[in-house]
């Protein structure tokens, strides 16, 4: 049996992707650890799980802030304030955590600079993990530059020299992708690394929901509306687009992932939901507008549903026009589109049929992806090719 | 500022209207002051697409995305379509 330790940062789109490959694993008998903040998703893991806290309990630990920018801004805030500061915390937590448990192989989000850093210190055999299809591709010589050097001064502070690399991030032995190869496509260059895309897997935990099915009508072309959990609350003004777009559009219902402070102005082809039970409400749509996050957006299409793309921030604009070029969504301005805009976004979407047979052929290769139990055997592989060579003092 | 360079603030703006091409932005108000991230919501594939109908505009004389690759990431996340104007006010002769 094979010892696998874990390592993600404490956001739910990473440790979901984790806990189906660990459930993948430990139904096999393989030993599992974690080395996550505990204080913030300790809950979130299988019982009895042995877990190897990262957290400082000061208060200090880096969270995601600042909601309200947008696009290039959001990237810079997330290297700068969240990804650097937290791999430099967790540094001496890790190690420690590694040399107890001493695993045959480690799964680091590739997002958890910290557990990839001491995975190349000890020589422990390790794989990436990487949620989106944005984060494999080079940005921009710019950006590109910026990144390798913020991440080059972390690892001066921890590694010897002939350790460091341009893109620490990404496991020489393995990097398993989140997702279908057609999606990042071959338009735009990758980060040189061993990919592995499995596609997505569907994420754990998800409570029960409530939701009035009796409101679809049969009769209706119907869309679900969202812009995510992170988004969702960043301002009014996009739903009330979309609310002013669809109360024109009698042959259209739409359920909203909103504030339910809209549900007072909504039309009666509108229904304002704080919170739905996305996977199964995809079964009973017509088409989807959304951010273009990477599990909504992959959600969507497994259920070969084409969409309205309306990205904000993040790795969004990347994975809206992965999606575009794959022929399968529209974009609209998300702080700017009119409700005239959206009307005839709206009446495209419902009305062009290759933006659903794209989503279809889509559809078809998301389903037929190894997902979960692809990853693990890859970890297992990794795990058997390379005994454990930690050489602890 | 010169003539020269109203001159090329209209052009550019006009270009970011024609390229962009959604209704909204006909009657939005840009300046030179006007953010291509924050206020437009431009990403970088549009912003090529704008540099390039610019370029098309005065010949090959003009190397935005090299003046772009000589900008720090805080520059570019701030870049203003008044700087833009600039730079290609500093790059074209004036017209006489």
């Amino acid at each position: 049996m094979a010892r696998i330790l874990f390592t993600v940062p404490p956001l739910t789109g990473h440790l979901n992707p984790a806990l189906a490959v660990a459930d993948a694993l430990s139904r096999q008998g393989h030993e599992l650890a974690w080395a996550v903040h505990a204080a913030q998703i300790g809950d979130k893991l299988p019982e009895g799980a042995r877990v190897y806290a990262l957290d400082h309990g000061d208060g200090a630990d880096p969270g995601i802030a600042a909601p309200q920018v947008r696009g290039l801004e959001s990237v810079r805030l997330f290297f700068e304030d969240y990804a650097l500061p937290l791999a430099e915390r967790v540094l001496a937590p890790m190690e420690a955590a590694v040399r107890d448990f001493a695993p045959d192989a480690m799964v680091v989000d590739h997002q958890m600079l910290g557990g990839a850093l001491v995975a190349r210190k000890l020589g422990v055999p390790w794989v990436s993990q990487v949620t989106t299809s944005a984060s494999i591709l080079k940005m921009s010589p710019v950006l590109d530059a910026w990144v390798a050097e913020q991440y080059l001064a972390l690892q001066r502070r921890y590694l010897p020299e002939d350790l460091i690399v341009e893109r620490p991030d990404f496991s020489p032995h393995r990097v398993i992708v989140f997702s279908i190869e057609t999606l990042p496509g071959d338009r735009h260059a990758r980060v040189d690394a061993p990919y592995a895309f499995v596609g997505p897997v569907r994420g754990e935990g998800r409570r029960q929901i409530e939701f009035p099915w009796e409101w679809l009508r049969q009769d209706r072309r119907k869309l679900l509306v969202s812009l995510g959990t992170v988004s969702r609350d960043r301002d009014t003004r996009f739903f009330e687009v979309v609310m002013e777009a669809v109360s024109g559009m009698p042959e259209v219902q739409a359920v909203l992932v909103a504030p339910e402070s809209l549900a007072a102005s909504a039309p009666d082809n509108v229904l304002v939901r704080g919170y739905v039970p996305q996977t199964e409400l995809l079964r009973h749509v017509d088409g989807v507008i959304c951010h273009a996050g990477h599990n909504t957006v992959c959600e969507a299409l497994s259920c070969g549903l084409p969409m309205i793309v309306a990205p904000i921030r993040d790795d969004q604009p990347v994975i809206a026009r992965q999606v575009i070029d794959a022929g399968a969504a529209l974009f609209v301005r998300q702080g700017k589109v009119t409700a005239a805009a959206m009307r005839t976004a709206i009446a495209n979407l419902l009305g062009t049929p290759s933006l659903a047979d794209s989503a279809r052929r889509l559809s078809q290769e998301l389903l037929a992806a190894p997902g979960a139990p692809g990853a693990a055997r890859i970890i297992l592989a990794l795990a058997a090719a390379a005994p454990a060579s930690l050489e602890l003092a | 500022m010169s003539k020269h360079y109203d001159d090329i603030l209209s052009l550019v703006i006009g270009k970011i209207r024609s390229t962009i091409n959604e209704d909204w932005i006909q009657d939005f108000e840009i300046e030179g002051e006007t953010r291509f991230n924050t206020d437009l919501e431009i990403e970088s594939i549009e912003f090529v697409k704008i540099a390039d109908a610019i370029q098309a505009h005065y010949g090959t004389q003009l190397d935005i995305v090299g003046w772009l690759s000589g900008k720090s990431i805080h520059e570019l996340i701030g870049l203003s379509v008044g700087e833009l104007a600039s730079f290609i006010a500093g790059a074209v002769p004036e017209q006489g």
